[in-house]
């Protein structure tokens, strides 16, 4: 009990301080929100009224920052995050969040769980076959392409799938641009073809990683004692690989897991940028682009929060599931 | 209107690698033969729809106030429409809209606007003089509406209707503003934005389903398009020809561009790198032009602690040394022309242009020799060269490759440049508090060379360096300048010609800043089946989709060849 109270105080602690950075930060950064507005506007308005209309929507530079802060902290809490003061002037954050939160939970959610999935599979036939074809080939391919950066991977399925095959695949957007969102046949299949070349790239990206630690998870297992026990008991060769050696070879990579699901929100920069996909990771680049307060505070915040409370997740998960992390709390 | 990026600029190289056989051919705006104009004056029957091609970066907010500067390209010229609409491109030739005609005093201090009878906003309520009057008022209630400072800088004291006639009375000569309050104001409707929320906050009001007398309606809106149909009862009978509108949300310029090379898009505005394989050669349908608008200049600092470029010498140097046509044709692809040391626009505004005093200071043509020997007089030269750097957006492309021009074309003179990339952010810091040596900008323009030589130079644009300045970012301040900026509002016409050449007397003499090429409105459009756009022959409007309220002037003009069987 005490250990879950300690894991909660931490918790409340490392938020605070990551709301304070967040409040912080993007005022240290140069330029001002009526300064890119005014430069959006092509410097042809009048910055008096620019500047009046940003105060209208909320903004107050000559306010006492410790005032601000203080009204940050408690907006934050209390959900009232405010209206973009960026490129989507005029927004409520929360909107601006919403239509984006689900793209990116989506694409790189969804990829991320197959990527894991996909790479512990391999990563156990590979680990059980050791020196076999499989062991030979795909270990080494992934490794080699999880080092290669992501706009890179991105870039070249463009070329090779997109524009090569006279615009087979699309390479933009979340779904075609005429279709109004529906739950038909039409609409689904455009938004799945849209999402087959970002979440290639991710997958080809990030599985590798999975694959490695389970492979080597799975030799080390491979020759416990328990294992050989099984094989002496006659077990087939199925029942060990998975029963025996994945089952507890699994249990690292799983809570690596946990930790990789909190980065999901932050949605993947640079992949979403490239492919102009409009989820939470080209949302933070737009809103660091055009200094829009408002905007970054939540967005930094929901990332912050994700990655806590997973975890967060991830010690409780490991305390119910390991007596040993038990043992001296 | 963004620039391009960087990950889109490697698309573009992957692709122009992979681009096999490319077959130059010269790059024209395809004139129409006189025929088409006389074909495309109408009227023409009904129907068709057009897709325009607009870079803006983001999804759309489906917002449609249009006080709301992030979002009234989407509403100005399609729902909302201004009473005169001036032709920057035509020697602001006038288009009366909502306005039927109206009147100057003999001053110019005063202006009667009668307002056009039968005009329906597309709730069916009619337009009055009231509206007009509401307008203005709201613009000074509500600071925050005045985009233009008509109340605080043009010195707007009243409106006042009566009948169908809206009188505007200023505190001094207000002639230059009238492409302001008269062009680039939108009427909103009273009984829309006078009551309930709008009322409440008008400024920041959403708007979702714009009332408006424009030629279109938005129906309906999402995030990633907005569809416009005609507006039945529009007061011009007969038009819009054209009964639908596609506006696509592109977040960048590769998308758009390949939507536009494809005919997906038929309406482009924004800058295609090598436009002609990626464009034009892909069929005889797709025509490019880019009318010159305003300049993009080298802005030195003036101030008197950046020792060297507040040294006349210097800014002669550089602005004699630089060819600025290679610029144009090495950095720009040759999509944008020169500029001259004049800083008015050419062609479009040819007759505020002084080609003998442009001679007779010596910059009709490069000449490094001048600049070599300015440059030694001051004990400089290329083995002990002047440093200095310049400031530029990280992504600007063509920025990037025209400075990385010009730092060849001053190596031999004697001057050693640095480029400096900042973010954006950074970049309008410093550019606007006056923090560099050289800056790289252009500035926004007007329909005579006045608009933008005056934010350039007049000192009530300036500031302190520290100060963010309006749009006089070099610091230049000479009493005798403002003098003459002040007397162009109450001269004639023959007059004002003579002030710009005046005033262009004193760009040639003091250097102040030095135009290098020319910025353009980047316009691309696919005659397949939609005619009726805007051409060198028939200039009607500025014809990137970006231009408020000249999109709904394009738009009007706008038909489908199919339609007309």
């Amino acid at each position: 009990m005490r250990y879950l109270l300690r894991r909660g105080g931490f918790f409340l602690l490392t938020l605070w301080a990551a709301l304070t950075l967040n409040f912080f930060l993007p005022r240290l950064m140069p330029g001002s929100p009526l300064q890119a507005l005014r430069d959006r506007t092509h410097n042809k308005l009048s910055p008096a009224a620019l500047q009046e209309l940003l105060t209208s929507y909320g903004f107050k530079p000559d306010e006492n920052l410790a005032v601000q802060y203080v009204d940050y902290l408690g907006n934050m809490v209390t959900g009232h995050w405010g209206v973009s003061i960026g490129g989507s002037l005029g927004v409520p954050v929360t909107t601006i969040i919403g239509e984006a939160l689900p793209w990116t939970l989506g694409l790189v959610g969804v990829t991320t769980v197959l990527a894991f999935l996909l790479g512990s599979l391999i990563g156990t036939v590979a680990g059980w076959k050791r020196g076999g074809r499989l062991d030979a080939v795909l270990p080494p391919v992934f490794v080699i392409t999880s080092a290669l950066p992501y706009f890179w991977i991105a870039l070249l399925m463009i070329l090779v799938f997109s524009v090569w095959t006279g615009g087979a695949l699309p390479s933009d957007f979340n779904y075609e641009t005429g279709l109004q969102p529906a739950f038909t046949g039409e609409f689904i299949g455009s938004v799945l073809r849209h999402a087959v070349l970002p979440s290639a790239t991710i997958l080809i990206t990030s599985i590798g990683g999975w694959i490695l630690t389970m492979r080597n998870n799975m030799i080390t297992t491979l020759a416990e004692d328990y294992v050989r026990m099984g094989r002496a008991k006659g077990l087939s060769g199925r029942q060990i690989m998975l029963g025996y050696a994945a089952r507890n070879a699994f249990l690292p990579n799983l809570s690596g897991f946990a930790m990789s699901l909190g980065f999901v929100i932050a949605g993947s920069i640079l992949v979403e940028y490239v492919f102009n996909y409009p989820g939470l990771g080209y949302l933070l680049y737009n809103s660091v682009q055009n200094v829009d307060y408002p905007l970054m505070q939540a967005l930094f915040m929901l990332f912050t929060v994700a990655v806590l409370v997973a975890v967060l997740a991830c010690d409780l998960a490991t305390v119910w599931l390991d007596p040993r992390a038990r043992a001296k709390g | 209107m963004r620039r391009t990026k960087l990950v889109p600029a490697l698309v573009a190289l992957a692709l122009a690698l992979a681009a096999t056989a490319c077959s130059p051919s010269k790059q024209q705006p395809t004139p129409d033969s006189s025929e088409d104009i006389a074909a495309d004056m109408g009227p023409h029957k009904q129907g068709g729809s057009v897709t325009i091609a607009n870079v803006t970066g983001q999804t759309w907010t489906c917002q449609f106030n249009p006080f709301n500067p992030a979002v009234n390209q989407t509403s100005n010229g399609f729902v909302y429409e201004p009473l005169v609409f001036v032709n920057l491109l035509q020697d602001q030739a006038e288009t009366p809209m909502l306005a039927s005609s109206y009147e100057w005093n003999a001053e110019k201090t005063s202006i009667v606007f009668t307002v056009r009878d039968g005009v329906k906003w597309n709730d069916g309520q009619p337009l009055t003089a009231d509206d007009v009057v509401f307008t203005f008022e709201l613009m000074k209630k509500e600071p925050a509406t005045d985009l233009y400072a008509l109340w605080t800088g043009a010195g707007l004291q009243s409106v006042k209707g009566e009948g169908n006639k809206v009188t505007l009375s200023f505190a001094q000569a207000a002639q230059p503003y009238f492409f302001n309050f008269a062009n680039q104001v939108v009427i909103v409707p009273k009984h829309v934005f006078g009551a309930g929320e709008a009322a409440a906050s008008p400024a920041t009001w959403a708007n979702p389903n714009p009332v408006g007398t424009g030629p279109f309606k938005v129906d309906p809106c999402t995030a990633n398009n907005i569809q416009y149909v005609a507006n039945p009862s529009y007061w011009q009978p007969g038009k819009p020809y054209i009964q639908k509108v596609q506006y696509p949300a592109y977040l960048d310029n590769g998308p758009a561009n390949q939507d536009l090379a494809s005919g997906k898009a038929q309406w482009g505005s924004q800058f295609i790198p090598g436009i002609e394989n990626f464009y034009l050669n892909k069929s005889p349908d797709n025509h490019t032009w880019s009318p010159p608008v305003t300049n993009v200049a080298l802005i030195p600092n003036l101030d008197p602690s950046h020792a060297a470029t507040s040294k006349l010498e210097v800014r002669q140097a550089i602005a004699s040394a630089i060819d600025r046509a290679r610029v144009a044709e090495i950095g720009e692809g040759g999509q944008q022309p020169a500029a001259n040391q004049t800083g008015v626009v050419l062609p479009t505004f040819q007759k505020y242009y002084d080609g003998a005093a442009v001679a007779s200071a010596g910059y009709d043509k490069p000449d490094a020799a001048r600049a070599t020997s300015l440059l030694s007089g001051l004990g400089y030269s290329p083995s002990n060269p002047l440093k200095l750097s310049v400031i530029t957006v990280t992504g600007y492309t063509d920025w990037d490759a025209s400075l990385a021009v010009i730092k060849q074309q001053l190596a031999p003179v004697g001057i050693e440049l640095t480029v400096v990339d900042l973010a954006q952010q950074t970049y309008n810091e410093r550019l606007f508090k006056g923090d560099f040596d050289l800056a790289y900008y252009g500035q926004a323009g007007g329909p005579t060379p006045y608009y933008e030589l005056r934010q350039i130079l007049h000192s009530a644009n300036t500031a302190p360096l520290g100060t963010e300045a309006t749009t006089n970012f070099e610091r230049y301040k000479n009493p005798a300048v403002d003098a003459l900026f002040d007397k162009y509002p109450t001269a004639d016409d023959a007059g004002q010609v003579q002030i710009i050449k005046e005033i262009s007397g004193f760009m040639l003499r003091d250097v102040p800043i030095i135009p290098v090429t020319e910025s353009v409105d980047w316009f691309q459009y696919n005659t397949s089946d939609i005619r009726g756009w805007p051409s060198p022959q028939n200039p009607y409007a500025q014809p990137a989709a970006f231009n408020i309220p000249d999109v709904g002037q394009v738009l009007l003009h706008l038909y489908s060849k199919s339609a007309q069987k």
